[in-house]
């Protein structure tokens, strides 16, 4: 005969002593599970957590332009350059591009290569002048980076520059998209 | 809460299921021993939770896999912890399994009516040294890329179907990339879906039939086979009666497992703490002087294939295996006597003895020849020059004279006891000066017994990388030290010494 025809009712009777038997295994029971719990759980949920916590790299500047002298002057010029990426236990290369302007020659703006909406690459626009991302139209202005048209959320991301001996360096970060603020990803 | 429980109590009969897995009655007397099994489950549980995250941070290719566990260990939080406790959880499952298969075996648990279930768990066994065997591989360090070469290589002295078997295990016919994602693919995908499967279907016969009661409620007056007419119904009017004097599963039981897997995770963790899961230089496969051992749980038949014969080998090999599939299969079916007390079954008694003692002296004979360890190759990585030296360093069997860091061929020639240790060779000698001297012996030292290695017999550009290899040596912590050349040259000179 199966098992759990055998025993219908779920015994509540017994003298005191039994229920403090009882009672006390089940904490037993629990404080098993608990600790067993907690050993294993700490360790798993910290290595899958851990991405999250890391620290934020150091900031790197980058060269990206050997010579000022060779950089157009009122229109922005895109360069690109590869970066050493360490992606987790790859060491990758990365090619990433940035806008720079200048008005005067000396004083320069870089802009992340990416559209602040959803991170398409923009283009200059020559007829009017501007920033033109093709993927939603979005529009920028070339001095500010403001948003002039189209939906992204926030003016292009301003990256520090810096002019050295006639290069320019840059550093080089990337902001998350499509939101008003500006936070480094 | 309690509406919640009544809304679902009303729809699934949650309170049968509360009466049919945890008010269950078990029969009296159940020991500390009968622990094992949930033990080993609750391993389990630790291997899949620890398993899943480990498996984020994994690339199962020959070229990231090493750096991939390397960087887990570095660079993600706890995650040196993370495989401590999958490595030595991986040990545990084999120690609770066999313990859970001895303490079935001893108290005739197997026997009327719990066959099939013995079957599952022989099942589950081998389901397990599965994973040690797959798992091992995943780090691609030196240990486990030669620890499976040979492994895999047993496989293939299987007669007959050998040569198919090994390209089976392989995904080819060398041990390589085919290989790792084959192993990974079975490590955490095949053989985790098996044990889950079996594992269920043993829990519920375990539910079904309920444990196994003490061998002694079993045997007084009992029909003298489990085959005889009248077995069942002794069998049923007994174990009824044994469990009047017993507790409900829930809490009494569940509580003494529950402290038992506790303390077991406690220990996993300590010993990951502590001695953790080590990792070798990465696999090289042109690496021909390292000595791999498997795992310790598979060292009794490394270590019996080293006493047979080399023409029994292949026998042994392959036959060992499948006579204790078999064994164990036939167990349930072949041993029907009713006596399930360990004390009243001599042949079993003797069997039991047997094997554990043999596996026990196999794996301390094998301790006892473990070769000192090889240590890692420290500082830079050897350039192609040196690793051409290295190689051919091995092909002329210098090492049957001459040690490397305590290594030296088994085949060494007793004749020259006196050869030097090469270990620190690099900070001894130049490379100019072994390369001289290798061509030459004599013209250093008259009486050496070293043979000349120059032309013919081996290229200058061979010698030269020899030299090189020989000067990469400089035992551990070797790049911190500054070499302090004794290079004497005799007298009539023709080659000139670099600085």
């Amino acid at each position: 005969m199966p098992e759990h025809q055998k025993h219908s009712t779920t015994e509540k009777s017994g003298s005191d002593s039994s229920l403090g038997r009882r009672a006390f295994l089940r904490r037993v029971s629990a404080a098993g599970a608990a600790i067993s719990a907690v050993m294993v759980g700490v360790p798993v949920l910290r290595a899958f957590v851990s991405p999250a916590l890391q620290r934020p790299k150091p900031d790197v500047w980058i060269k990206v332009a050997d010579d000022i002298a060779l950089l157009d002057v009122g229109t922005p010029v895109r360069v690109t350059f590869v970066q050493t990426v360490q992606d987790a236990w790859l060491e990758s290369r990365a090619l990433n591009g940035v806008w720079l302007f200048t008005e005067d020659g000396e004083k320069f703006k870089a802009y992340n290569g990416h559209c602040t909406h959803l991170g398409c690459s923009y283009i200059y626009d020559k007829v009017r002048q501007g920033f033109f991302c093709p993927c939603h139209h979005g529009q920028f202005d070339v001095k500010t980076g403001a948003v002039l048209a189209g939906p992204p959320p926030r003016p292009l991301d301003e990256l520090p520059v810096e002019v050295r001996d006639s290069a320019v360096y840059v550093q080089y970060r990337d902001y998350r998209l499509g939101i008003p603020d500006k936070i480094e990803a | 809460m309690r509406r919640m429980f009544r809304w679902l109590d009303e729809r699934v009969d949650l309170a049968g299921v509360r009466r049919v897995l945890l008010d269950r009655k078990m029969p009296g007397g159940l020991t500390w021993w009968h622990t094992f099994g949930s033990a080993t489950l609750a391993v389990f549980a630790v291997q899949v939770t620890t398993g899943v995250v480990l498996a984020m941070y994994y690339s199962p290719s020959p070229d990231h896999a090493y750096d991939s566990v390397r960087y887990l260990g570095h660079s993600v939080m706890s995650g040196a912890m993370l495989r401590g406790l999958h490595h030595w959880g991986a040990s545990a499952m084999v120690v609770l399994v066999l313990a859970h298969m001895i303490r079935v075996f001893s108290m005739g648990a197997y026997k009327y009516p719990r066959e099939v279930n013995w079957l599952l768990g022989v099942g589950l066994f081998f389901v397990v040294m599965g994973f040690g065997f797959t798992g091992y591989l995943l780090p691609w360090d030196q240990k486990a890329y030669w620890a499976t070469q040979v492994g895999t290589n047993i496989a293939g002295t299987t007669p007959i179907i050998g040569a198919t078997l090994v390209k089976l295990l392989r995904g080819g016919t060398q041990l390589g990339a085919a290989t790792l994602a084959r192993f990974y693919a079975l490590h955490v995908l095949v053989l985790p879906l098996s044990l889950g499967l079996i594992v269920m279907v043993h829990l519920a016969l375990v539910v079904r039939q309920g444990i196994a009661p003490r061998a002694a409620t079993l045997e007084k007056d009992a029909p003298p086979r489990t085959t005889d007419a009248a077995y069942p119904e002794y069998y049923h009017d007994r174990y009824e009666k044994s469990k009047g004097a017993g507790v409900r599963f829930w809490p009494d039981i569940i509580a003494k497992d529950l402290v038992v897997a506790a303390g077991v995770i406690l220990v996993l963790v300590l010993l990951a703490h502590f001695a953790g899961a080590g990792l070798e230089a990465p696999a090289d496969p042109t690496d021909t002087a390292y000595v791999p051992r498997p795992e310790w749980y598979f060292l009794p038949f490394y270590q019996l294939l080293k006493l047979v014969p080399g023409s029994l080998e292949a026998a042994v090999a392959a036959g060992l295996p499948a006579v204790l599939v078999l064994v164990l299969l036939m167990l349930p079916f072949f041993d029907r006597r009713s006596m399930r007390s360990l004390a009243h079954r001599p042949i079993a008694r003797l069997s039991l003895f047997g094997v554990l003692g043999a596996s026990a002296f196999l794996i301390g004979a094998s301790v006892r020849d473990e070769p000192p360890a090889v240590p890692p190759e420290v500082g830079r990585p050897l350039t192609s020059v040196e690793r051409a030296g290295r190689a051919l360093f091995k092909a002329q069997q210098c090492g049957s004279c001459h040690a490397v860091a305590g290594v030296s061929s088994p085949e060494r020639n007793a004749d020259v006891p006196d050869a030097p240790d090469l270990t620190t060779i690099g900070l001894i000698h130049s490379a100019s000066w072994m390369h001289s001297f290798m061509e030459e012996p004599t013209r250093f030292h008259a009486d050496s017994k070293m043979p000349s290695f120059g032309p013919p017999t081996l290229t200058h550009e061979e010698i030269e990388e020899i030299s090189q290899y020989l000067a990469s040596l400089r035992g551990p912590n070797g790049d911190t030290k500054q070499p302090q050349f004794v290079d004497t040259f005799p007298e009539p000179k023709k080659p000139q010494e670099k600085p």
